[in-house]
């Protein structure tokens, strides 16, 4: 007794052994149709009895088991049917005879047999062989059942009579002793009359009949017989025999208690067939109680059989609990011979089994643990496979799944082991295979991107390197390189770095074979290993869509503003808006993206592995729009930080579009990671709008390109940035291209300009265009140019405003507002007065110091059909300007004219630039400066009435506050002086020109020196009007009038005014003569009242004067200053100074 | 003394395991893992029994050749396997009792560090400590 049966279960104890085997050659699957059919007759109702027959059939038996069929009958092979194939009467005494042979094979056992000859045509030659059946063909076998049948009721008939033989035996005679084939030489020399021996005897074959009683379906009995078996061979010590009677105890109590049977595969079918003649077993009880030999029934309960079937059923019977014992017991009886070893097992198992039933998991360990124990001898490879698969599903039954993987692993290692010639590695695989679930390993990587891994890494990686190995060897690369992919991916955090490197290697070197997918790969066994992307080669840490550059950048023409504020909140502003929580999942981004452009999108990757990393084709996967992606290959450096990496694409339509994920190949591994499987990624939206194609413009200056970006406080980004260098007054033509660059023609343009440093006080317009020049070339097509031209002028303070007030203080003359000097000293022409420039040398630097203005010209442009959907595009173009000083105004001064109606504006124009530089006003001659030369430059100039000015510009605009309408009063003014004014200066050597501003010099002094005065005096002497220069003529003894008129047009009423005139003479030598009283009389009063005047009115004083010699005199109209509380300016009150010649009106008529 | 201690968390996955340098580590990986077959079994078997007064210590949950497997289960199902060779027969039911107590109040010390996130690996000095005192044969 050598092989186990691994198979067996408690209720084969009640079975009957018939094998089926094969004569000659037959073709597997016929022969295993016929065997299949035949074993379907497993269950036989025997010569109309209400017993029930239990068939076991198998196709091949070793004889050495056969030989133990004394000690356990169901060892016993009781039947035999071959099968055979024939195909004429000449090939059937062969194979009659080859069946004489087998039968010889089981002939001590065997209690009947049969031939099925197949393929036989025409009749039987010897139709006297009853055990001969022969059939056409295997197809045609109906009758096959029946004749089974009948077998195996001849079977019963054998058995029953053995069973009724052996039962009568014990009525004296002697009884033979039954042994297994081991103890043959142990009984050599014993005494066959001793009592022990006797009893020995007598316990064995009770035990026999016992085993025969069960296989003849008469449950009761057997138990009997059972129950006095234990107790003659307990007494005997006959361990084995006693193992086994004990066992055939259990065996019976498993039956009555389980019907539905310990060994799971037949089970239902054997149930149905069970309760079916549940009630029939009942009906026949009367039957079975012929034969019983119940001790303890007999005596008290003959008369009422049925209850006393019960009662001794109940007796007799084994309680769940009292079954394990006895196993225990029996188990440790076979322990005690080691030629049992196979009993033993076997009895382990069926105990196992009934335990599985029973969920009585931790014993069913104890026992199989034992298995793990009993040492048969040498068993082969297969041998070993089997008893570690058989474990490793006996575990499985008690709900040991991991004890159940350990041992499935195991027969795997042991398909390959090395003493094997030929390594079953497909074996092995599906083993392994089979051993996930005890490690709780899924081969879908979803189910480990949820947080950290947890798990028995050590063992389950190993596992999988075994699958790796496996696969392998199995042929299939695209497996191992799923299952090698899935190790890296899985239990990266538990490699070391060594291992990382030698996963990596391998990895590499089979995906040169076989790269790796993304399709899932379906396994024969019907699993299916989906695909593992490799989403922490290189791990991603945030995903960020990036904006177009500001050139490119999209816009939506505002027509609807501020609708996506109200439609959110009432409120403008919320700190739990600027927080929603919905908002972020919406995922959406507020910039977008155009159809056609270049898109890009930012990963932050990061490096786990201890070398470098390459990333070949590393995509975008995107879904809703056309994309376009160009793939990019990285090589990370080992362990980098976070470093990022730009994808990018370009959308081919428009719509909506969402980035899902990314696609990588890495060490030959094509993965597809999507971004919602990430765990710990930063993402903040990943769905933009792809906009409809916007035409692009670039835009190129004759000026050169500066490298100067303007300081960021500007706000826009400028794409572009050019410089120039110009004088202060000078005015720059550029020249700017506009190329269409895009695909789409160019329809609208618009050019709006901003000055940026503001620092500096600027005069004028900075930039100035003509567009329509350049919109007439529009639509601009694709790659056609237009041409705009663009003037910067700069204008910046020509003062230099220290200097200025320094000068001023200083200057008598300029600052008295009354009229000291004499008329003839004021020249009218331009006067150039040489001044040394010794405080200039020191202020040099300040004059010298370069400016610099910065401006923005921005081109807004559409086209195509990104603008029928209202967007634009917005390009902007940086101007750069160094501003160098030409001339600067370091003083001026105002000198009233002779008129005061006029004035005189004197300039120190000061030449800041290195060369000779000429300058001059309206009408005027040139002045010439040389380098660094201050000269004065004097301009007769009208005064202004800046009323009318100020007075329409603050009707235009209403001002805030008062000091703002004065700035703008005083800029007007400013404006209109240097209109005027028109002073240009020129630098012939460089052949560049510009103006001169005087607004930035003019301060409030001069302004009010250069402003009418409200109230407007005209003297006339005869009627003639008198001013600055003329010379009244009037004869020496006429009274001469004198008319004093006074306009009012300031806005409020003047007066009264007292006013006197003083005659003089000037001797043109400082000395002036007031003591005229014999020389001049008045005719009349020298003094006048003017009473109070409304605005616009005016009021006239007449008065007569007498010059009663001759001579030049001066008459000098004094202001009486009678009102204490005065509040109008002196300035108003300038009223010009006559001068009379009087004549001698006898030197006339002498003439 | 023991040669392989490992606590395992309340989801059966290893929360710190380490056994005798000399051995082969992976062994001992298999040999706790199988364990816990048992340690639910009787786990699963105590929940029918009282619930309150349970008794913490296991036993033995199997024996192999070489070694003896003892548990101990926490009220939380934190489980304590400890596999101790065995050829030192001199250890008592006892003694491996007390052991398993000091490595409960160890553990107990590690949860109660407030940095510790339960359910990650243990990576404690002190409890390292303890199991190397465990695992030195006691002269």
């Amino acid at each position: 007794m050598s092989a186990p049966d691994y198979m067996q279960c408690a209720e084969d104890h009640q079975t009957l052994l018939v094998v089926v085997q094969s004569i000659g050659v037959i073709k597997n699957e016929n022969f295993f149709k016929i065997y299949n059919r035949v074993s379907s007759v497993c269950q036989v109702n025997p010569m109309n009895t209400q017993r029930l027959l239990f068939i076991r059939y198998r196709h091949q038996y070793p004889v050495e088991n056969n030989e133990w069929g004394d000690f356990q009958t169901h060892r016993k092979v009781v039947g035999l049917i071959s099968i055979a194939e024939c195909g004429s009467a000449r090939d059937l005494p062969p194979t009659i005879l080859k069946f004489e042979q087998q039968k010889e094979a089981y002939s001590s056992t065997l209690y009947d047999s049969r031939l099925f000859v197949f393929g036989f045509q025409g009749e039987m030659a010897d139709q006297s062989r009853i055990d001969v059946a022969s059939y056409p063909s295997y197809d045609d076998c109906a009758a096959v059942d029946k004749r089974v049948e009948d077998f195996i009721q001849s079977l019963f008939i054998v058995l029953e009579s053995k069973r009724l033989d052996r039962t009568s035996e014990k009525s004296g005679e002697k009884i033979p002793l039954l042994y297994v084939p081991y103890e043959k030489k142990d009984f050599v020399g014993l005494d066959p009359d001793s009592r022990h021996y006797k009893k020995r005897c007598q316990g064995r074959m009770r035990k026999h009949v016992g085993d025969l009683c069960l296989q003849a379906g008469m449950l009761q009995d057997a138990l009997v017989h059972y129950h006095m078996a234990v107790e003659l061979l307990r007494a005997v010590n006959d361990f084995v025999w006693l193992g086994a009677a004990l066992e055939g105890l259990c065996s019976a109590s498993v039956i009555h208690h389980y019907p539905g049977g310990t060994g799971g595969k037949a089970g239902t079918q054997r149930r149905q067939s069970v309760t079916l003649s549940a009630d029939s077993f009942k009906r026949h009880r009367p039957g079975a109680q012929e034969v019983l030999i119940d001790p303890g029934a007999l005596s008290t309960n003959g008369i009422n059989m049925d209850a006393s079937t019960e009662i001794g059923r109940a007796k007799n019977c084994l309680s769940p609990d009292d079954i394990i014992e006895k196993y225990k017991e029996a188990i440790s009886c076979y322990g005690k011979s080691k030629a049992a070893g196979v009993i033993e097992l076997e009895a382990c198992v069926k105990a196992v089994r009934v335990l599985a039933i029973q969920k009585r998991s931790m014993e069913a360990s104890e026992f199989l643990q034992n298995v793990v124990y009993i040492n048969l001898r040498q068993l082969s490879e297969e041998e070993k496979i089997q008893r570690y698969s058989v474990l490793s599903e006996l575990y499985e039954l008690i709900g040991f799944r991991r004890k159940s993987s350990f041992f499935k692993r195991v027969a795997a290692m042991q398909c390959v082991a090395p003493s094997i010639v030929e390594p079953g590695w497909k074996a092995c695989y599906k083993l392994l295979l089979e051993t996930l679930p005890g490690y709780s390993l899924s081969l879908d990587p979803k189910d480990f991107s949820k947080g950290t891994h947890k798990g028995w890494a050590a063992v389950q990686m190993r596992l999988l390197h075994e699958l790796v190995y496996a696969s392998r060897r199995m042929g299939n690369p695209a497996l191992a390189v799923r299952h090698l992919s899935f190790l890296l991916q899985t239990m990266l955090d538990f490699l070391s770095d060594q291992e990382k490197k030698d996963v990596a290697q391998s990895l590499e070197s089979y995906t040169s074979k076989c790269p790796g997918t993304m399709d899932p790969i379906t396994l024969p066994e019907g699993l299916i290993l989906p695909p593992v992307p490799f989403t922490k080669l290189p791990i991603v840490r945030s995903v960020k869509l990036l904006d177009l550059p500001v050139i490119l950048r999209p816009q939506k023409v505002k027509n609807l503003l501020g609708q996506k504020l109200s439609t959110k909140s009432p409120f403008i502003y919320s700190p739990i808006i600027a927080h929603n929580r919905s908002e972020e999942k919406n995922k959406k981004i507020d910039f977008q993206w155009v159809q056609g452009d270049v898109c890009e999108v930012q990963l932050m990757v990061y490096n786990p592995m201890p070398f470098e990393l390459r990333v070949e084709t590393m995509g975008l996967l995107t879904s809703g729009v056309e994309f376009e992606y160009l793939p990019a290959a990285l090589s990370l450096p080992a362990e980098s930080g976070l470093y990022p990496v730009t994808l990018v694409g370009v959308p081919r339509t428009t719509g909506q579009i969402t980035v899902n994920g990314y696609h990588t190949s890495v060490f030959g591994v094509y993965s597809d990671c999507l971004l919602d499987n990430l765990p710990g990624l930063k993402n903040n939206g990943c769905t933009v709008d792809v906009i409809p194609a916007l035409p692009r413009l670039q835009i190129s200056t004759s000026l050169p390109r500066s490298a100067h970006a303007l300081q960021p406080s500007s706000g826009d980004e400028v794409s572009t940035h050019v410089s120039v260098q110009l004088y202060n007054g000078e005015t720059q033509k550029v020249i700017i291209k506009l190329e269409n660059i895009g695909t789409e023609p160019l329809e609208k343009l618009e050019v709006t300009s901003k000055t940026v440093n503001t620092k500096e006080k600027f005069y004028g317009d900075f930039l100035s265009w003509e567009l329509e020049e350049t919109l007439a070339q529009f639509p601009l097509k694709p790659g056609n140019t237009a041409i705009l031209t663009v003037y910067i002028k700069v204008k910046l303070d020509f003062s230099c405003q220290e200097n200025l007030l320094q000068d001023l203080s200083d200057d008598g003359i300029s600052v008295s507002g009354l009229q000291i000097s004499s008329p003839f000293r004021h020249v009218s022409k331009p006067r150039v007065e040489s001044k040394p420039i010794n405080q200039s040398d020191s202020k040099s630097s300040d004059f010298n110091h370069v400016k610099s203005l910065e401006g923005i010209l921005n081109f807004k442009y559409s086209g195509g059909p990104g603008h029928v959907e209202g967007y634009y595009r917005n390009l902007s173009l940086g101007l750069h300007v160094d501003v160098e000083p030409s001339v600067f105004f370091t003083r001026v001064s105002t000198l009233p004219a002779t008129s005061t109606r006029q004035c005189h504006l004197l300039f120190d124009v000061f030449n800041s630039t290195e060369h000779e530089l000429t300058i001059n006003a309206k009408d005027n001659q040139d002045l010439i400066l040389h380098a660094g030369e201050c000269q004065r430059m004097a301009i007769q100039v009208d005064k202004f009435n800046f009323e009318s000015i100020s007075d329409s510009s603050s009707e235009r605009q209403s001002f805030p506050n008062l000091k703002e309408i004065e700035e703008e009063r005083q800029h007007s003014k400013g404006l209109e002086i240097n209109s005027k004014l028109g002073i240009r200066w020129k630098i012939p050597s460089l052949k560049r020109e510009g103006e001169a501003s005087v607004e930035g010099v003019l301060n409030q002094l001069v302004l009010e020196h250069l402003q009418l005065a409200p109230l407007q005096w005209d003297v006339s002497v005869d009627g003639k009007p008198c001013d600055c220069d003329v010379i009244a003529d009037c004869k020496v003894g006429d009274p001469i009038h004198l008319e004093v008129r006074l306009t009012n047009c300031s806005k409020n009423a003047v007066g009264p005014f007292a006013l006197t005139v003083i005659p003089y003479q000037d001797y043109q030598n400082g000395v002036h003569n007031h003591e005229l009283q014999d020389i001049v009389t008045f005719v009349g009063s020298n003094t006048f009242y003017i009473g109070t005047v409304q605005p616009m009115d005016h009021s006239v004083c007449f008065g007569a004067l007498l010059f009663l010699y001759t001579g030049d005199f001066y008459l000098d109209i004094k202001f009486q200053d009678d009102n204490s509380n005065r509040e109008l300016p002196l300035s108003w009150f300038c009223l010009p100074s006559v001068h009379i010649r009087a004549i001698d009106t006898l030197s006339e008529t002498k003439f | 003394m023991a040669v392989c201690v490992a606590v395992i968390a309340k989801e059966n996955y290893p929360l710190y395991i380490r056994s005798t340098p000399t051995e082969n580590q992976l062994k001992f990986h298999y040999t706790v893992h199988t364990s816990l077959d048992v340690v639910d079994e009787k786990i699963s078997a105590m929940g029918k029994a009282v619930m309150d007064q349970r008794e913490l210590y296991l036993g033995l949950l199997y024996p192999t050749e070489d070694y003896k497997v003892y548990g101990y289960v926490t009220n939380s199902k934190v489980k304590f396997v400890m596999v101790v060779d065995s050829s030192n027969t001199s250890l008592r039911d006892n003694e491996i009792r007390s052991m398993f107590r000091k490595l409960h109040n160890s553990y107990t010390d590690v949860m109660c560090n407030p940095f510790y996130n339960p359910g990650d690996p243990i990576q404690s000095r002190a409890f390292d400590n303890t199991v190397t005192s465990m695992m030195v044969p006691a002269c």
